[in-house]
């Protein structure tokens, strides 16, 4: 019973995967990569390429959970908080000793573990999502400043550094190892969302709690999971973004949570649930460091650049409803 | 009946203990030193500073002084303003703050002077404020000082960028101004970019890459703050490309070991530093002697700059490992 009603409010699969605010995205992504090239002349340099690959990685990575928790009709604030308390926990287990393949995982349960409390505060105690990840925002970044006691952690082994530095030649192509990564994780979480259960449990959920209900599948327990997913892929991404950096800083990743949301939002991600996907997620991103670095390649004044970004955020979501409106007449 | 008998000795201990300190006669003075975040390691320095020239004074003077290091956790104006408001309750004798917002610090440091505590300003200031001096460096000088540094290496032409933290920081937008007055006088060096990094590690190295994208034949960087040194090496490869290839210099602000191991390793130019030391060794001197002497100060106290070359490199990184930053530094 469950299942059919699953199957029969799940979008069709070719939607799942591009959906059309993605393609109005990759349009307008093509369209500015073009202009730059255009103006600048080095926006499709390989440096370039290797650059933006490296930025968007990392950020990418944290926001599919960020874009899951989304998709459930939740939220989820404590993101960057989760990026820097991850790093911060690998960081000085490495700098402890332990090695890589104890460290990482335990910095990625870190963040799962968050993620957990998140999920069972808001699946089991029905607690608004807005107010459960606020609080654990501000939790969670005092204790990297109590774990760390305020100072940042460098000098990492280089095999942990390659994590976020190195490149690997994939047949013809360098390819940085973060993208890779990325790819591997987007496809991942696109296969669960895509052909399992409870992938099309979170579609539904986010767009009708209550038939899920019905049908007697534990909404809560969805919950729970999507939310600890969320803790452990900002872990993933913040991970990553130390092993860049070669420094965990207790400040680190502080505000992106905001980009992240609005990376996804970008990339179709409806606010109010059931919409959106990995691909959309991954573009919103994508456009978002295009237009970053755009603006330095172009010489835009500085001081406009932060608003810049704001008024873009703006615009797509203004065409997003317009393509809606027009949509539904 | 034990039990008595446990706590009868305890609190004999506790008295005995306390003893010496209470019955020493010494009148006492308690100094705050207020800095703007816990784990930054120029505050730690300049608590060490600060506690050093509390011991000197109560062992060369006739007053105990005592010194309360306090502030909050992260860099936050509120919280900075609430543990102002507690001194002023535990009635301490003067106040040492580096402010995390000019403006903000403002009431708190009213409402100290109102209840007769006199209050000093170092690192950042509160010009609005009744603070009765304030102990910094020259942050426009510093700007200029790292202009002239800067085309001293690269020679009289060629393009430079800036990276600064967050727009709209006032002692960040006078360096730049200082730093841009400071170039003027080159005609032929043009200033192509200007980026923030929101003092954050990771927007700076992506800012100083993009730029580096940008513009393939730059000469020169001026960091107005030390954000993405912090990162390790790797994370910027066409800066770090370019530097080793002689075609780019960098100048920065700061002197913390990890720019100085950098500034060794030829990857910096020049730096120039603030003394952290002096922020806790020469204000709680300026707060004892207005307490005890009542001496008046001048608005604005410079505390010069520390100039960094490789010059006198190994001398600043012994002043770190050795905790000594009395002894001048040599010459750049």
């Amino acid at each position: 019973m469950a299942r059919d009603i699953a199957r029969s409010t799940s979008p069709p699969r070719w939607r799942l995967l591009v959906a059309r605010q993605e393609l109005v995205i990759l349009a307008l992504l093509v369209v500015v990569s073009a202009g730059l090239s255009l103006l600048t002349g080095n926006f499709f340099a390989a440096t370039n390429l290797l650059n933006l690959a490296r930025n968007v990685s990392w950020f990418a990575v944290a926001a599919f959970g960020v874009g899951m928790v989304i998709l459930i009709g939740g939220i989820d604030l404590s993101s960057g908080a989760v990026m820097a308390l991850a790093g911060l926990v690998s960081a000085m287990l490495l700098q402890s000793g332990l090695p890589i393949w104890l460290a990482v995982p335990v910095g990625l349960l870190s963040g799962a573990l968050v993620g957990l409390c998140n999920g069972v505060l808001v699946g089991i105690f029905n607690t608004p999502p807005f107010i459960v990840t606020l609080g654990m925002m501000g939790l969670v970044r005092g204790l990297t400043f109590g774990i760390s006691g305020g100072r940042p952690v460098r000098d990492l082994p280089l095999a942990f550094r390659a994590l976020g530095q190195d490149d690997i030649w994939v047949g013809p192509l360098l390819v940085p190892l973060p993208l890779l990564t990325m790819i591997v994780v987007a496809l991942l979480v696109a296969l669960m969302l895509r052909s399992t259960v409870l992938g099309r449990y979170i579609y539904t959920l986010g767009r009708d709690e209550r038939a899920l209900q019905v049908a007697g599948v534990r909404t809560e327990r969805i919950k729970v999971v999507v939310y600890t997913f969320s803790g452990l892929l900002a872990a993933c991404g913040g991970i990553i973004m130390t092993a860049w950096l070669g420094v965990a800083a207790p400040t680190a990743a502080a505000d992106y949570e905001l980009d992240i949301i609005a990376a996804a939002v970008i990339g179709g991600t409806s606010l109010f649930g059931g919409e959106g996907s990995v691909f959309g997620v991954v573009l919103g991103a994508l456009l978002m460091q295009v237009v970053r670095t755009g603006m330095v390649l172009l010489g835009f004044p500085t001081y406009l650049q932060v608003g810049a970004i704001g008024m873009m955020i703006m615009l797509v979501v203004l065409i997003d409803n317009f393509r809606r409106r027009g949509l539904s007449r | 009946m034990n039990r008595l008998w446990t706590l009868g000795i305890l609190v004999i201990v506790l008295l005995a203990a306390c003893g010496p300190v209470a019955g020493s006669g010494r009148p006492k003075i308690t100094i705050a030193w207020v800095h703007k975040s816990l784990g930054n390691p120029v505050f730690d320095l300049g608590s060490q500073g600060a506690q050093a020239k509390a011991r000197e004074l109560s062992a060369s003077g006739p007053y105990d002084v005592e010194l309360i290091t306090a502030g909050p956790v992260s860099a936050d104006a509120v919280e900075q303003a609430r543990v102002i408001g507690d001194l002023i309750a535990r009635q301490v004798s003067g106040i040492a703050v580096s402010c995390n917002d000019p403006t903000a610090c403002v009431d708190p440091i009213n409402r100290a002077v109102a209840a007769g505590i006199p209050v000093m300003t170092w690192d950042s200031d509160a010009p609005d404020s009744r603070r009765f001096t304030y102990l910094a460096i020259d942050n426009y000088q510093a700007g200029w000082e790292a202009a002239r540094l800067l085309v001293d290496a690269i020679g009289p032409q060629g393009k430079v960028a800036m990276l600064t933290g967050v727009p709209g920081a006032l002692n960040l937008e006078e360096r730049a101004r200082g730093f841009r007055d400071g170039l003027a006088a080159y005609p032929d060096v043009a200033l192509v970019a200007t980026v923030f990094s929101n003092e954050d590690i990771s927007r700076g190295v992506q800012g100083v890459e993009e730029v580096m994208q940008a513009h393939s034949d730059l000469r020169g960087w001026f960091f107005v703050g030390m954000w993405p040194l912090f990162a390790d090496r790797g994370s910027m490869p066409l800066w770090e490309a370019a530097t080793q290839a002689g075609t780019l210099k960098t100048v920065a602000l700061d002197t913390l070991p990890v720019e100085l191991n950098l500034l060794r390793d030829g990857y910096l130019t020049a730096l120039i530093g603030q003394k952290y030391w002096g922020w806790g060794y020469d204000s709680v001197q300026i707060v004892y002697d207005r307490i005890v002497h009542g001496t008046s100060y001048p608005p604005f106290i410079d505390t010069g700059l520390d100039i960094v070359t490789a010059n006198n490199v190994d001398a600043m990184i012994r002043s770190w490992e050795t905790n000594d930053f009395q002894t001048p530094l040599p010459p750049p």
